[in-house]
């Protein structure tokens, strides 16, 4: 199977006033295409740094991170831009979707920043909404809708681009457990869908959920578990 | 992405609209400003000088400073109109009188002048007739009164027949002027009134009855101190000029500062300098408070970045790139300033007609042009003060933004 990210000894360090904090330090790790993948470990344990770089939201100071078997270290703000656009759908803890826009915009955006032609845009919105059992709550503002619809909205935004991985960051962080279980279940199917799914969590039950586990603490993969 | 763009102004407009109004204000008084005064200098130009044009491009105003001993007579004019090139000339010297009507009296402008005079102004009659070479022969104690003068001094216009009294000397009134529409003359409280040049001149001369009027010509001599000429159809402007200028210097023994020689063109170019003058001031006034309103839209914009540090990370994590983010938020400054600019000019619209019914006229509307500038400037003002914050967000990295609280 071929990797769909591969990081090669990947350091991210940053300075806190005199101190050096390796918040990746040396991480080696390879999601294949299809793969649902569990990244756990405690505060401070480096894996929301992990996050952003599989993201490309942020670059490894030293290390190579291959997305699709390109290296991403040298590509420009836009570039990374564009792969986030064309290749990663991200699902955040606190949902981020925009306030003043309705659920529909929220997941239309992406869209908006690939130029789709507006009645593929509506017909795609449409097809994540139903997905996601939020199509008949489209036309409402994120305030106005439950924490786990808000998310059930991003996860549709995260989607809607028919990315090639989808990047959870601790999303059901902000969620009571009965509609943990019920978002962890959207990433269940999307996993079988053959999408490849990483999750980062504190919360080993989460974690648990997924076919493979990797355990990050101090800035390192230190083991790995697969079920 | 510009129609998108677009609509996400409009929404962040709306979603805050005491705000996005406060902001606009700087561009509505400004554009106002612009609008309003350059239009009233413009009104009040075209007024000016559409008296001049409907004096006609066909005038020669003459001035004699110095006549070498060799004072014009009238004879003299007879000759210069006699010239292939102009058709007319016609005498005028001024002076002041006391009219008195009943208990009241009134100082009045008196011109000199003759038949011609009539011709060369264009003028009309509302009653009576104009001033005749009889009257000239004959010393005639008669007078034509303006429009206005009548009016004010009898209160009506039907005064053909009555006397007027000037100086002490009873003149009879032959002839009242149609009335001056003129913007101007609405300013004007000047009593014209016009009399045979030859009374004028005894007058002047202390060898008429009465000779109290005073100012007069060149106030020295019995010569001719200033006349009109008026170019024959066949001939232009330039051309008369030029055959009067030749006369002239034969006169006056090739003295150049002798006399001057001015048509209407150069008065009406001497005319707009002036008022063009005043409209670039003004507008340069009006610019300087567009300028501040801009840097109110900037700084708005600024606290609307920082406000929206999150969602432009959000963006920016679902892969907005930078010229998308920038296009957004200069896009909304500019939205912010043509809105302004539009009400701004629906408003001075209003001021406008509120001048209008107020003076009475219809001079004063704005032109294709001052909208044009005005609504250019605007654009020029969003995108100039909507450019750095628009950077600023652009520049933002997605997990700073992503982070900001």
């Amino acid at each position: 199977m071929s990797a769909m990210l591969e990081l090669v000894d990947v350091y991210k360090i940053y300075q806190v006033g005199d101190e050096e904090v390796r918040a990746l330090n040396g991480v080696n790790l390879r999601v294949n295409e299809g793969d649902f993948v569990g990244i756990v470990g405690p505060s401070g344990s480096g894996k929301s740094t992990l996050m952003h770089i599989l993201g490309c939201l942020d670059v490894a100071d030293f290390g190579t991170y291959y997305l699709d078997g390109q290296p991403v270290e040298h590509f420009s703000a836009n570039d990374l831009a564009t792969i986030r656009n064309l290749r990663i759908g991200f699902v955040f803890q606190s949902f981020n979707l925009i306030g003043r826009m309705t659920i529909e915009e929220n997941v239309e955006l992406p869209l908006l920043y690939r130029r789709v032609k507006p009645a593929m845009r509506r017909a795609l919105v449409d097809e994540a909404l139903h997905q996601v059992g939020l199509y008949n709550r489209r036309k409402h503002t994120p305030s106005s809708v439950s924490g786990g619809q808000q998310q059930r909205a991003a996860i549709a935004r995260a989607i809607v681009t028919n990315p090639s991985l989808i990047l959870g960051d601790e999303p059901t962080g902000n969620l009571d457990s009965k509609t943990s279980a019920e978002i962890m279940e959207v990433f269940e199917t999307l996993s079988s869908q053959g999408k490849t799914v990483v999750l980062i969590t504190h919360d080993t039950q989460v974690a648990s959920r997924a076919r493979r586990i990797v355990h990050i603490m101090d800035g390192t993969v230190s083991e790995e578990s697969i079920r | 992405m510009i129609l998108q763009s677009l609509k996400m102004a409009g929404k962040s407009i709306r979603a805050n609209k005491p705000r996005a109004l406060l902001t606009m204000l700087g561009i509505i008084i400004g554009v106002m400003s612009l609008v309003v005064l350059v239009s009233l200098v413009n009104g009040a130009t075209s007024s000016v000088t559409n008296q001049i044009a409907s004096m006609g491009n066909d005038m020669l105003t003459v001035s004699v400073s110095d006549d070498k001993g060799k004072p014009l007579k009238l004879s003299d004019l007879e000759q210069i109109a006699a010239l292939e090139s102009v058709t007319l000339a016609a005498p005028t010297t001024t002076a002041s009188a006391t009219a008195k009507q009943g208990a009241d009296s009134y100082s009045v402008s008196v011109t000199g002048t003759t038949n011609a005079y009539f011709h060369i102004m264009k003028s009309e009659l509302a009653k009576g007739r104009f001033l005749l070479d009889a009257d000239q022969e004959n010393n005639s104690r008669v007078v034509v009164l303006s429009y206005e003068t009548a009016d004010r001094i009898f209160g009506r216009s039907d005064v053909v027949g009555q006397t007027l009294k000037m100086d002490g000397v009873r003149y009879l009134i032959i002839g009242v002027l149609v009335e001056d529409t003129s913007l101007m003359s609405s300013f004007s409280q000047t009593y014209a009134v016009y009399v045979p040049y030859s009374v004028v001149e005894r007058m002047s001369s202390g060898s008429g009855a009465g000779g109290m009027m005073q100012g007069g010509g060149s106030g020295s001599s019995s010569g001719i101190s200033s006349f009109y000429a008026m170019a024959s159809e066949s001939s232009t402007i330039a051309r008369a000029q030029i055959e009067l200028t030749v006369e002239m210097l034969a006169r006056f023994g090739n003295d150049e500062d002798a006399f001057s020689i001015r048509n209407q063109s150069s008065l009406s170019e001497t005319l707009s300098s002036v008022t063009d003058t005043f409209a670039l001031l003004l507008g340069g006034i009006a610019a300087i408070s567009l300028v501040v309103g801009g840097i109110g839209i900037m700084n708005i914009m600024l606290v609307s970045v920082t406000e929206r540090t999150r969602e432009i990370g959000i963006r920016k994590a679902i892969g907005a790139r930078k010229a998308s983010i920038t296009l957004q938020f200069l896009i909304e400054a500019l939205v912010i300033c043509l809105i302004g600019c539009f009400i701004g000019i629906v408003a001075s619209g209003l001021v406008l007609m509120a001048v209008n019914l107020a003076s009475g006229t219809s001079s004063y509307t704005f032109s294709g042009e001052i909208l044009l500038i005005a609504v250019a400037f605007s654009t020029f003002i969003g995108i100039v003060f909507g450019l750095y914050p628009a950077n600023k967000a652009a520049r933002m990295r997605p997990i700073d933004a992503l982070r900001y609280e």
